[in-house]
Parts: C-alpha cells; sequence; structure tokens
C-alpha cells in the first residue's frame, strides 16, 4: 500500500467503481479500497441469503427458501433504462461483456388503488383502463405530436415553441386531464415531483421520446436488470479499473484521509499511508464533509408470488404518483424473481421505496405494500441522503451522493459524470476505452 | 436454478458446425504465472518480466479435438488476486477453471485448495476444473511434491498437470485435456431456457440486438 497513486478511490459502490474504471482507462495510477470484504458497499446485493437475514437481525431463514446461496439479494433496487445512460456507459466501457440482463416484464402505473399497464404507444393507449373514451383520443393526438416533434422543425411544433412554452401549456393545449397529465409526467417523463410543470416543455418532451426508444429496444418495458442482481455491475467496472491497471484492496479499514494545507495528499490504514494526488468516495468515509439532505425508506419483500395483478409478471416496477396518495413524491414498487438468479426457485423479492417526508417512513410506504399481496419476510432500512458540503476543488476529495429513491441509475450516472468533470477537469473519453478492446474477441 | 453459471449461461456456446465456445477461467496466488500460461497458449510467447495484460477484457484461442472446435474464452485476473480482491462475477458463468499454482511455493498450493473449494462452492456444478503446478522448469527448487498434488486432484476429481510457462512444457496439453472434458453437447439442453440473460449491443437498429442473444 505504501506507494504513490495519482487517485485513491474509497468504497466499491457503484459509483466509485465507475469512476475508478474512467480514471483508469483515463490513464491514471488508481489504489481502490474498499473497508468491506465484498464488493458494493450500499449498492451491493448480499448473498447468501443467510447473511442478509443476520444483516437484519432476524431469525435464519427455514428450509422452504431454498439454498441460501442462491439469493442475491440487492440492498438498493434500481433498474436500467434500455436506452439510458448507464447502458451506454456499459457498452462504451465493454463493461456490458461480462454482464447479461433481462427485460423487465412489466410497467404498471397506480391509480386510485389499482394498477394498470403503463401504455407506451398509440395502440396500448387506445386498450388502457386508464382514462376514458374521449380522454384516449385526446392522449393518442398528445403521443403523436411528441412521436412527429422535431427540434430543430418549427412546422413539427403545432404553433408552440416548445423552448419557450411550459409542459402545463402543451397538456392544455391537447387538453390532458390531471390524471393523464399524472401517469404522462411520472410514469413516462419519470419526475419525481411536479416542478417540471412550469418548466419548459422541451425537456419533458424528451424524456417521453427516451422512454419509447429504451423501450423500443427490447420490446416489453423500458427497463433492464442483469442477472444475479444490481451488485455484479460495481464488479464489472472494478474488472475494467484492474485490467486499466487499478489496485485492488478488500478488507481494509481506512483510518483517515491525509491532508497538507487543506489538500488530500493521502490514505493511512493502519501504520500505512498510500500517497495520492486525489480522493474519490462515497460519503461514509468522510462524515465531516457531507451534509445529510433527507431519508430514503426501502422495504426488501420475500415473496413466494408473483404480484397480483400483473398477469403473472416475473419482473415489473410500479409506479404511484405522488398525487394518487396525496404525497410530495412518488412510491417506487420493483420485483424481480429467480428467473434472475437472485432468489431460489420460485421465490421473488420485491422492494418498495421512496424519499422519507414524515416522521412514520414505515406508514408512507403502505400503499406499495399493500400491492404486493402476502409478504413472507419483510427488511425495512431507513437511510439518510446524504450531499457533499463542496465541489472538492480545494481538498481534492470528490465525493460522491447517496443513492436517492428513484428506482432507476439515470441520476447516478449524472452523478458520477459530474464527479469526473470535476475531478479531472475534462469530460470522459470513451473513444480511450473504445480502441484497446476491439482487437480482443475477434 | 441447475444452471448456475453453468454452460447455459452463455448464449453463445451452442454446438453449431461443431464450435463450441467456453469461459475458461484463471485462478490461483498473485504470480503463480496465471498470465503467463495464457500468454504461452495464446501467443506462444514468454516474458520473464510479465505484466499485466492491460486493456484485454479476455483472450480467445481455439483447440481442435477430432470432430469439434472448442473456442476458449479466456479471463485473466488482471491482477484482483494480488490483495485477495477478486469479484466473484469474474468466475460466474465459468465453465471451466484453471486453478494455478507454483511448484516452488507451499503457500500456493494452500491458496489453490481455497480456490477448489470456493469454485466447488459457488460455481456451476458441472464446471471442469484443471490443478496446474507451475514453473516445473524450476523443479530443483521444488516445495510442493508431484505426488501429493496428483493424490490431492484425484481425491476432488480435478485435472491435474505439471506445468511450465517458460519452456511451454504441458501448457497446450492442460488446455486440450480440459477441451476433451468439457461437455460438447449439453448446453444445447440449457440454450433457448427462458432462463438465460442477453448481453446488450450497441443500438444502431433495435432489430440487431436479437441475433446476438436469446430470444
Ligand atoms: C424512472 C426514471 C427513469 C429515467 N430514465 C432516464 C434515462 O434512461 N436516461 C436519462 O438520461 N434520464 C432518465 N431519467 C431522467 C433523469 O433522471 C434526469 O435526466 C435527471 O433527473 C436530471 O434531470 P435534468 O432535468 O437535470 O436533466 P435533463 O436535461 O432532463 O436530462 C439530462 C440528460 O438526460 C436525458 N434524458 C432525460 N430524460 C430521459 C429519459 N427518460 N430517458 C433517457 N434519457 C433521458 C436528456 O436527453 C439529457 O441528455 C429518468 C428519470 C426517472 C425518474
Ligand atoms: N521460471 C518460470 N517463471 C515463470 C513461469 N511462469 C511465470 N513465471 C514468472 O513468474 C512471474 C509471475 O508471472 P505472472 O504470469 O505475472 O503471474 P500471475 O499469476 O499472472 O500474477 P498476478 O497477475 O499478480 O496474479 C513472472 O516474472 C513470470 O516471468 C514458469 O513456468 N517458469
Ligand atoms: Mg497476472
Amino acid at each position: 500500500m505504501d506507494e504513490e497513486y495519482d487517485a485513491i478511490v474509497l468504497g466499491t459502490g457503484l459509483k466509485e467503481c465507475i469512476l475508478s474504471g474512467m480514471l483508469s482507462v483515463s490513464g491514471k495510477k488508481v489504489l481502490h479500497v474498499d473497508r468491506n470484504k465484498y464488493y458494493g458497499g450500499e449498492s451491493a446485493s448480499i448473498t447468501p441469503l443467510e447473511e442478509l437475514f443476520t444483516r437484519y437481525g432476524a431469525p435464519a431463514p427455514d428450509q422452504s427458501y431454498g439454498r441460501g446461496r442462491d439469493w442475491n439479494v440487492d440492498l438498493i433496487p434500481k433498474f436500467l433504462m434500455a436506452n439510458g445512460s448507464l447502458v451506454k456507459l456499459l457498452i462504451h466501457t465493454g463493461v456490458t461483456k461480462y454482464l447479461e440482463f433481462k427485460c423487465v416484464e412489466g410497467s404498471y402505473v397506480y391509480k386510485q388503488g389499482k394498477i394498470s399497464k403503463v401504455p407506451v404507444d398509440q395502440k396500448e393507449a387506445l386498450a388502457s383502463d386508464l382514462m376514458g373514451m374521449f380522454e384516449k383520443r385526446r392522449f393518442r393526438n398528445f403521443l403523436v405530436y411528441v412521436q412527429d416533434l422535431q427540434e430543430d422543425d418549427p412546422k413539427t411544433w403545432k404553433d408552440l415553441d416548445p423552448n419557450v412554452c411550459t409542459m402545463q401549456q402543451v397538456y392544455d393545449k391537447f387538453g390532458l386531464d390531471k390524471n393523464t397529465q399524472d401517469f404522462t409526467g411520472h410514469a413516462l417523463a419519470l419526475y419525481r415531483d411536479d416542478d417540471y410543470l412550469n418548466q419548459n416543455a422541451l425537456q419533458t418532451i424528451r424524456r417521453i421520446k427516451l422512454y419509447s426508444d429504451s423501450l423500443a429496444r427490447y420490446g416489453k418495458s423500458p427497463y433492464l436488470y442483469p442477472m444475479y442482481g444490481l451488485g455484479e455491475l460495481p464488479q464489472g467496472f472494478a474488472r475494467l479499473s484492474a485490467i486499466y491497471g487499478g489496485t485492488y484492496m478488500l478488507d481494509k479499514p481506512i483510518d483517515e484521509i491525509v491532508y497538507e494545507n487543506g489538500k488530500a495528499v493521502g490514505v493511512r490504514s493502519g501504520s500505512e499511508i498510500a500517497k495520492c494526488k486525489q480522493v474519490y468516495c462515497d460519503p461514509s468515509y468522510v462524515p465531516e464533509k457531507v451534509k445529510k439532505t433527507g431519508q430514503v425508506i426501502r422495504c426488501i419483500c420475500l415473496l413466494d408470488h408473483t404480484i397480483p395483478n400483473t398477469r403473472d409478471a416475473l419482473s415489473t416496477q410500479i409506479i404511484i404518483p405522488q398525487k394518487q396518495v396525496n404525497r410530495k413524491s412518488d412510491i417506487y414498487v420493483s420485483l424481480v424473481s429467480y428467473t434472475h438468479q437472485v432468489a431460489a426457485k420460485g421465490w421473488f423479492v420485491g422492494m418498495v421505496s421512496t424519499t422519507v417526508e414524515t416522521e412514520n417512513p414505515e406508514a408512507e410506504i403502505k400503499p406499495g405494500l399493500e400491492l404486493l399481496g402476502p409478504i413472507r419476510q419483510k427488511f425495512v432500512t431507513v437511510s439518510d441522503y446524504y450531499e457533499p458540503i463542496d465541489e472538492g476543488k480545494e481538498s481534492q476529495v470528490f465525493i460522491s451522493k447517496s443513492y436517492d429513491a428513484t428506482t432507476h441509475f439515470e441520476t447516478t450516472c449524472l452523478d458520477v459524470l459530474d464527479i469526473f468533470r470535476r475531478g479531472t477537469g475534462t469530460d470522459f473519453d470513451f473513444s480511450a476505452v473504445k480502441q484497446n478492446l476491439g482487437d480482443e474477441d475477434q | 436454478m441447475a444452471n448456475r453459471g453453468g454452460a447455459a449461461q452463455r448464449p453463445n456456446s451452442q454446438t453449431q458446425g461443431k464450435i463450441c465456445q467456453f469461459k475458461l477461467v484463471l485462478l490461483g496466488e498473485s504470480a503463480v504465472g496465471k498470465s503467463s500460461l495464457v500468454l504461452r497458449f495464446v501467443k506462444g510467447q514468454f516474458h520473464e518480466y510479465q505484466e499485466s495484460t492491460i486493456g484485454a477484457a479476455f483472450l480467445t484461442q481455439t483447440v481442435c479435438l477430432e470432430d469439434t472446435t472448442v473456442k476458449f474464452e479466456i479471463w485473466d485476473t488482471a491482477g484482483q488476486e494480488r490483495y485477495h480482491s477478486l469479484a466473484p462475477m469474474y468466475y460466474r458463468g465459468a465453465q471451466a477453471a484453471i486453478i494455478v499454482y507454483d511448484i516452488t511455493n507451499m503457500d500456493s498450493f494452500g491458496r489453490a485448495k481455497v480456490w477448489v473449494k470456493e469454485l466447488q462452492r459457488q460455481a456451476s456444478p458441472n464446471i471442469v476444473i484443471a490443478l496446474a503446478g507451475n514453473k516445473a522448469d524450476l523443479a530443483n527448487s521444488r516445495a510442493v511434491e508431484c505426488d501429493e498434488a496428483q493424490a490431492y486432484a484425484d481425491e476432488n476429481g480435478l485435472l491435474f498437470m505439471e506445468t511450465s510457462a517458460k519452456t511451454a512444457k504441458n501448457v497446450n496439453e492442460i488446455f486440450l485435456a480440459i477441451a476433451k472434458k468439457l461437455p460438447k453437447n449439453e448446453q444445447v439442453s440449457g440454450a433457448g431456457s427462458a432462463n438465460q440473460g442477453r448481453r446488450l449491443v450497441e443500438s444502431d437498429s433495435s432489430a440487431k440486438t436479437a441475433g446476438n442473444c436469446c430470444k
């Protein structure tokens, strides 16, 4: 460990592993350390099942749960958008070669106590039970408008300049009612709150287009999920980093970051000091440099059946838009199963999560839990959401934000790309990795 | 769940025109010669000062048997083993493994045994495991007796050879022995089952992905 590195990365959560990979690919000498003996940190998948039960202080699982090591239970639930930024990162870095994915089977939205399939094209919209007949026609016109809209061709704008008008104005033009606005904004454009209504329409239109592009890639839903669980993702990026020369040390407690004149110059573990020019880490390694900005509640639910009313989908996402349950933020429900090698045969892992708004977070996720049917075992975590207090320019310590309540990785990627930019002063050059990887796999 | 990490994991390992593709991983203590064995097998080279192969996710090499061509996708640890920090993802889905130790280093033999246990616990039940006692050219500083290793291999149903990446002794032979032992038809049963995942590819056209992965 007593060596000098360009960068030391602390923690092997997904964000840190992506950063480590990008830094190594960019030619930096990287040391990557975790205090745990497994990869993934907060975003690990826990195996075997006994380990998960121990973690939450529950008595050991009985026989009915099958072999413990057939389970890989994610601590943080998320899906990948098929056309989203994480998929782009995976493809452009070649990390996708280490992983296999499955398309999530269903995408549902909650309305007045019931769930309905999210309509994504005109055909589905016409068949949907979310809207009445006339509303369907209006929604169809809206979708056609979104699909046909070209940002650089005013003829397709229908007299509304999307660069200037708000999304509310667009909804009003098509006469969409509040319910339709609700699932469009939350289940298609994937906003977590309603601020977008009074913002410029173009970004919402882009999001809806991207939702349908993601959907177009694999069909059943716009979401993907990796075999063996999300914990495979950090491991994949860690391997990328190692292939480009990164050094890995797990099970290594970190005692402190060493500073000189306010600038990080190394990391100490026991009597060893590794020198470096920069430190990249998650909030848990620098409690004095982060502030708590909120809380997220996540409930892992082990089920021996699929979610009712989802046509027995073996994987699914359900969004409960805030207004439907008088909240400020949406509740997310996700389900994966033994077909993803994350549970023993016949078992399912459901997850309900949301941003905490009250003193009683468990009560807040009730509408989500009620959708799941009988739950065999429940594990609840309320975690604080941390953000760095500064940009890291002076200290050269670049800190990632905690994982938020969203059910996808888009904010994760934005954070990573932003940290990389702050740390290196440049955007990541994907071509650095492409050329080298080209010739190995003929 | 029978196929955890098994043949069915690999969408492209079907018997088609009698070409079978398998994922093979190398495991073992740092500096026993894993990368050197791969380099010898794939490129016919040996370097006294071997550095990790930077930038390669895996290397491929084929072995021709009488009626089948076996294509190995060979994964190196990329040095992650150095501080015992290898990610389990590395050996997931592997159909074959070579566990390497250095015959001049008893500790490395102990570490090899740990790997055998780990694979028996975690990897596919059908995985073909070979034990390689490398650096056989250094027999005069031998610390691990050939008989002892052979006995251990027999007990655990492993292929066993003493190899030398330096002189090329038994390098092709050990890969060939693995190729012979690998089940060539079993993939057919696993392939196409709903239990498979897909690899992601560039999205120039959405239809294109179909050819690259299972349905
Ligand atoms: C469940 C969910 C899924 C999402 N999926 C994606 C996604 O796959 N990719 C993604 O980049 N963002 C996605 N987003 C949106 C992403 O989280 C926001 O871009 C982010 O919150 C920052 O918002 P912004 O308004 O600052 O950026 P914006 O200016 O809105 O967007 C930043 C970049 O992301 C792109 N983008 C925005 N929305 C989407 C979308 N729905 N699908 C694909 N690209 C989009 C934009 O084109 C732009 O390049 C998703 C959001 C949610 C809630
Ligand atoms: N004499 C001799 N030296 C060998 C042999 N194989 C490898 N070496 C040397 O042993 C050293 C380590 O070899 P590597 O191939 O890098 O070992 P490794 O197992 O890949 O090590 P890590 O990547 O650190 O896990 C190098 O200096 C090689 O030249 C061999 O068969 N005989
Ligand atoms: Mg090596």
